[in-house]
């Protein structure tokens, strides 16, 4: 039956002093009333649209009681929703009722003026700057829009418009699953915990024989690479666990048949971190001076990375450079990463790279230099590195073209020595008294 | 009222045996054919039929008494008779149609029982039989007085329409009562219309078949509806081509709830306006070029670029502004722009040629957006202007054209505008020692503001002018947007000085809420879309409306003019949900766009007249070519609720919208590569569609919410809680958009 109870039909009609109504009559209008409620909601409706709402309100009913020819209702105008209280009369037949509040005439005259609504402003901000949506406050963050649908998915979609939009760190799946065969895995499993025995060296080295030889572990390599990276961030106080991870990436180097150059960039961050890293080995149980060697070995396996990989990466020996030379010239970090960033960048670029790089930072160094020697703690070290730039600027004489004509003598030639690279190593220089040498250091002046 | 009628019937009887043994003569049942009618002007008198209990043995007592008497024939009559009742004497039906209401429900469930386990290449044809075929059985049940059964058919079969016929639902659902029936506009649409749907000639054939075999079951009453209610149009499956072809009608069951572009009820021939079914294929045809320009303006605009390309020489590789605009004129050949004569513009002014000038410049120097290159969309930059303090009162925003000025409609009937720059808005009737304000407000509605229309403007740069010191207040008045005018539910339209910010013009025609508002793009006239189903065109300088534009069956939602002024476009809503291309001249209908399911909410003409874009208040942009009257695709993205607000780049490959989702979306407008029909099939169908269909129907499973978002969407930018109203490109590639931040 219909919604609207017909007895409210026979209540109106007794109102209205129509005292007795037919039962069909009383059903037939109250369908009508339903039907006409309808209607003036339908017609509300289009108001609420057009004043782009999503609620409907009393002005919308008046508006649509107005275009329907029907006299709107008065006294329930407000934007707020209307209040509607329960009262029971009897079980189970609830009334409602529109909840008007009882004003006193004399508390409203005398009450202080409401305060006055804030006036509408507008604010102006940049919602995209070239279809990249910035974060700024009034941007909603990527949170609030999670909820949201806002790329297209599916096959048609262009995947390079998440990566504009900047919320790119969505997990891509690689289309083909890696299956690894039990027995690699197996493989994989034994050599690396051969690798890490320090007890067993045969076992270690009939590893490291096997992947410098075995043909078939090319779908093994990003497992190594990353194993690799793994113990060599969690295990930067293990010299043992370090150089054989360098020894495993030499092996795999060596490996003729496998096709590494793809792996290059992962595998560069790990090699840089034995030859530059801060802490390297505990000086306690190693000695201090034992991480020199491992930084020596790195330095060499980066150098013939570099030398085998620089031409498919243009980037790669730039980059290895820029890394290497900042840190040789951050004057807080220890001597160890001194100590491998000049190794790294002779392994680099040569005697070009230290005649540019490191020759014209020497003068500057020096007050490192002196600092470290002057220091009972790092004299040891210093020393090291001391030797290192000797043995780079060694190398800058085996290339040097020696078109100086002569050179002053004695005191003025150290003079111009420790001018030229320092009190430290222009005194060292100067002793050897290789006069190739010391024209190679001050070739310097005439090229620059 | 069992009891009397019962009594009819058994005195009825006794009178016959009476007749019979007085005069030996047949006499017609004719009060059981009666009762039997088809259509009662009353409610049947079902319950009358019902013999009380103990009359059931009534008949074979006075079967054994005529035999007994030796009446043989009246006997053999009464046998007859009784054959086709039932044990307790009531009428045993065997044709459909003789179960009163019931007869909808037998046919309707026939048909649906049908449409579920036709084949699958007939399914999604026929599927969309049952929309129309579900409200016409309402319609009749309710028009016949069957009250009961006709609210608990709507009850039974109203689940699967809710998705795309929500609205109509809604409409409908409350109709019990013939006079409803007669009041009610979308029954009277449907009533008085005859719903059009294209079959392919074997689907059609199958279902006849069907109908047919199952006569009795119901079918009759489908084909009845079917005959006297539905127009349908059948083709050929090959001939069509790949419009029906068997893959995009597959396609199409996945997104069932979007109808083919010449279904319903203001069906017609794809593109043409002409409703009528034999209507020639033809299409009316249209001068889509721009308008060209007035010999004397083209002249002083030329005159003016020299000036300024000897001032500011082009910077090299560019053109100079001379060689921009005589491109820009030759660009068109010459047979598809429309004649100056028929549409008359006062003479143009000094402004026009700076206007001009102005647009010349812009067009040279604007970043351009060409489309996807290297199959990104172009990066576009939005600015939002967010209001605050509103209370949700706003229900329109506008920007002028110089980008100086905005204007939001409230339902508190006033308008507000204000200085984007917030610069004192001044006018020459202040009082002399009143405080400058940024902002105004024009008070004059007695009815909620819902358009609002700039005149159109050009942004000039305050050092165009070569003389630097009075070149500020020339500049005023020349560039800003002299007029603003606003609909309202008053019915009337406001003309408004943006010089004095007083009411110059009221205009007074329509006689419901004017919904839509649109000033040519040249000025001067302007476009009106009303509650009361026309959309009237108007000069600024008359008060009553020069043309009407009449034919749409529901409220005129949305307004827009085609970049050559020749042209206007109306949307409408409620069950009408067309789109219309109304020639300006002529006022008729040139074009009939159908295939949206909820009510237009905007609608934005290219600027390079060809394509015109029309979204609904279900998220959905759709795109029609307008030379060929077809759709081209159709943009999913947006939430339900309504998008406000669309418009084109310059160069009409971008298109942006705003919605009441509170996000504004960047759409790549391009056709995907060859042919538009084709390349629509390869983007939905081929190989990969098979995972997508899968995905997005358990989606659908998953979340009912879940929208598709289309491929074509370049990017969307959500905003902190505030439904975009409005979104412009400025001249310069910029968009603008405004909204009203509701926490």
């Amino acid at each position: 039956m219909s919604v609207w109870n017909p007895d409210n039909i026979t209540d109106v009609a007794e109102s209205v002093g129509v005292g007795t109504l037919q039962k069909d009559v009383v059903e037939h209008l109250a369908r009508d009333v339903e039907y006409r409620i309808g209607q003036v909601l339908e017609e509300a409706l289009k108001f609420m649209r057009h004043g782009k709402r999503t609620t409907l309100g009393t002005q919308d009913i008046s508006q649509a009681l107005r275009v329907l020819d029907v006299e709107p209702l008065y006294g329930y105008e407000s934007t707020r929703p209307l209040r509607f209280g329960e009262a029971s009369i009897g079980p189970g037949q609830p009334l409602f009722y529109v909840e008007d509040e009882e004003v006193d005439f004399e508390k409203l005259i005398n009450a202080p003026l409401p305060k006055v609504p804030r006036e509408i402003s507008f604010t102006a901000h940049w919602l995209a700057v070239e279809g990249v949506q910035p974060s700024i406050p009034q941007n909603p963050t990527s949170a609030d829009q999670r909820h949201q649908e806002l790329l297209p998915k599916g096959p048609g979609a262009n995947p390079n418009l998440a990566a504009i939009s900047g919320n790119d760190n969505v997990a891509v799946k690689p289309l083909v699953k890696h299956v690894l065969s039990k027995e690699l895995q197996l493989y994989f499993e034994r050599i690396c915990a051969a690798i890490l025995d320090e007890t067993n060296d045969e076992y270690r080295a009939a590893a490291y024989a096997s992947l410098r030889t075995d043909p078939g572990l090319h779908q093994l390599v990003p497992y190594f690479i990353q194993f690799v990276a793994d113990k060599v961030t969690h295990n930067l106080k293990s010299l043992f666990t370090l150089t054989q991870m360098l020894q495993l990436v030499t092996a795999l180097l060596d490996n003729p048949s496998l096709y590494i150059a793809p792996y290059v960039a992962s595998i560069v961050p790990s090699v840089l971190t034995c030859l530059i890293g801060k802490h390297l080995g505990s000086p306690d149980r190693d000695g201090p001076t034992a991480h020199f060697a491992l930084r020596d070995f790195a330095a060499s396996l980066l150098a013939s990375i570099a030398r085998k990989h620089g031409q498919s990466s243009s980037t790669l020996k730039p980059r290895i450079a820029r890394s290497c030379l900042k840190h040789f010239l951050d004057s807080h970090k220890p001597f160890g990463t001194h100590y491998g960033a000049i190794l790294g960048l002779q392994g680099i670029s040569g005697s070009a790279g230290i005649r540019t790089l490191i020759l014209p930072n020497l003068k500057a160094y020096d007050l490192v230099l002196e600092q470290g020697i002057a220091d009972d703690q790092k004299k040891e070290q210093a020393q090291v590195v001391v030797a290192a730039l000797m043995r780079a600027l060694e190398s800058l004489e085996k290339d040097a073209v020696n078109v100086m004509n002569g050179h002053p003598e004695g005191n003025e030639l150290k003079e111009k020595l420790v001018d030229t690279i320092g009190e430290v190593l222009g005194a060292k220089v100067f002793e050897t008294g290789r006069s190739s040498l010391i024209s190679a250091v001050l070739e310097k002046d005439t090229t620059v | 009222m069992a009891a009397p009628s019962s009594s009819v019937q058994r005195n009825n009887l006794l009178y016959r045996l009476h007749l019979e043994a007085l005069n030996r003569i047949n006499v017609s049942t004719a009060a059981s054919e009666s009762i039997r009618s088809q259509s009662p002007p009353f409610p049947p008198p079902v319950s009358s039929i019902r013999l009380p209990h103990r009359d059931a043995y009534l008949i074979p007592q006075v079967l054994e008494y005529l035999a007994k008497k030796g009446y043989s024939r009246t006997e053999a009559m009464l046998r007859r008779e009784s054959a086709h009742q039932d044990a307790e004497g009531r009428p045993i039906i065997t044709r459909a149609e003789d179960a009163g209401g019931d007869a909808y429900f037998k046919g309707y469930e026939l048909l649906s029982r049908f449409v579920d386990n036709v084949l699958d290449i007939y399914e999604p044809e026929l599927r969309r039989l049952l929309w129309p075929l579900f409200v016409y059985s309402f319609l009749t049940l309710a028009a016949d007085y069957y009250p009961k059964d006709c609210s608990r058919f709507m009850q039974t079969y109203r689940e699967p329409f809710e998705k795309e016929h929500q609205d109509d639902l809604r409409a409908l659902s409350p109709i019990t009562l013939p006079e409803h029936v007669q009041t009610n506009n979308i029954a009277q649409l449907y009533r008085n219309n005859k719903y059009r749907l294209t079959l392919t000639n074997m689907a059609f054939t199958t279902l006849v078949q069907y109908l047919e075999a199952h006569d009795r079951e119901g079918g009759s009453v489908i084909v009845n509806l079917i005959h006297n209610n539905l127009n349908i149009v059948t083709v050929d499956r090959v001939a069509v081509g790949a419009e029906r072809s068997l893959t995009k009608l597959l396609n199409q069951s996945r997104e069932s709830d979007v109808p083919a572009e010449d279904e319903g009820i203001p069906g017609h021939n794809p593109g043409s306006a002409n409703t009528d079914r034999n209507a020639p294929p033809v299409l009316a045809k249209l001068a889509l070029g721009p308008m060209p320009m007035e010999p004397d303006l083209m002249e002083d605009v030329k005159a003016e670029l020299q000036e300024h390309d000897a001032a500011n020489p082009p910077a090299p590789g560019r053109n100079s502004l001379v060689e921009e605009f005589e491109q820009r004129i030759k660009r068109e050949p010459t047979d598809d722009v429309p004649s100056r004569d028929t549409i008359p513009y006062p003479p143009s002014l000094a402004r026009d040629v700076q206007m001009e000038v102005q647009k010349i410049k812009e067009n040279r120097d604007r970043f351009k957006i060409e489309g996807r290159t290297g199959g990104v969309g172009p990066g576009v930059s939005v600015c939002m202007f967010t209001f605050h303090n509103t209370f949700d009162s706003i229900n329109c925003l506008e920007f002028s054209g110089d980008n100086l000025l905005v204007a939001a409609g409230t339902s508190e009937s006033y308008i507000r505008v204000w200085s984007l720059e917030n610069k004192p808005l001044t006018s020459p009737l202040d009082a002399p020692n009143s405080q400058p304000c940024s902002s105004r407000r024009l008070i004059g509605h007695s009815g909620p503001v819902y358009a609002l229309s700039f005149s159109p403007s050009v942004a000039l740069p305050e050092t165009t002018t070569t003389n630097g010191t009075s070149s500020n207040i020339s500049n005023l008045t020349s560039s800003h947007p002299h007029y603003l005018i606003s609909s309202s539910a008053d019915g009337t339209i406001r003309l408004w000085s943006l010089a004095t910010y007083t009411n110059l013009v009221v205009y007074r025609s329509h006689a419901s809420p004017i919904w839509s508002l649109s000033f040519s793009p040249f000025g001067h006239y302007f476009l009106s879309g009303s509650a009361d189903r026309t959309a009237r065109l108007w000069s600024t300088s008359a008060i009553s409306p020069l043309r009407l534009f009449v034919g749409h069956d529901a409220d005129i939602e949305a307004v827009a003019w085609h970049p050559n002024s020749a042209y206007v476009f109306t949307g409408s809503g409620g069950a009408d949900r067309s789109v219309r291309m109304w020639d300006l001249q002529r006022g008729t209908a040139v074009r009939l766009f159908t295939g949206h399911v909820g009510n237009i909410t905007a609608l934005s003409c290219a600027p390079n007249g060809k394509v015109v874009a029309s979204a609904d208040d279900r998220g959905e942009i759709l795109l029609w070519d307008l030379a060929a009257g077809r759709l081209l695709k159709r943009l999913r993205g947006h939430a339900k609720g309504g998008i406000w607000s669309l418009d084109w780049s310059v160069e009409s490959s971008v298109l942006v919208s705003g919605g009441a989702d509170g996000t504004v979306r960047v759409w790549d407008v391009a056709a995907p590569e060859g042919k538009v029909g084709e390349g629509k099939v390869v983007a939905e169908g081929g190989s990969g569609t098979k995972v997508d269909g899968q995905g997005t129907a358990a989606a659908k499973k998953g979340k009912g919410k879940e929208v598709a978002v289309s491929a074509d969407q370049i990017s969307a930018f959500p905003t902190k809680k505030s439904p975009v109203y409005k979104v412009r490109f400025t001249q310069m590639n910029l968009v603008m958009a405004g909204g009203a931040y509701l926490p």
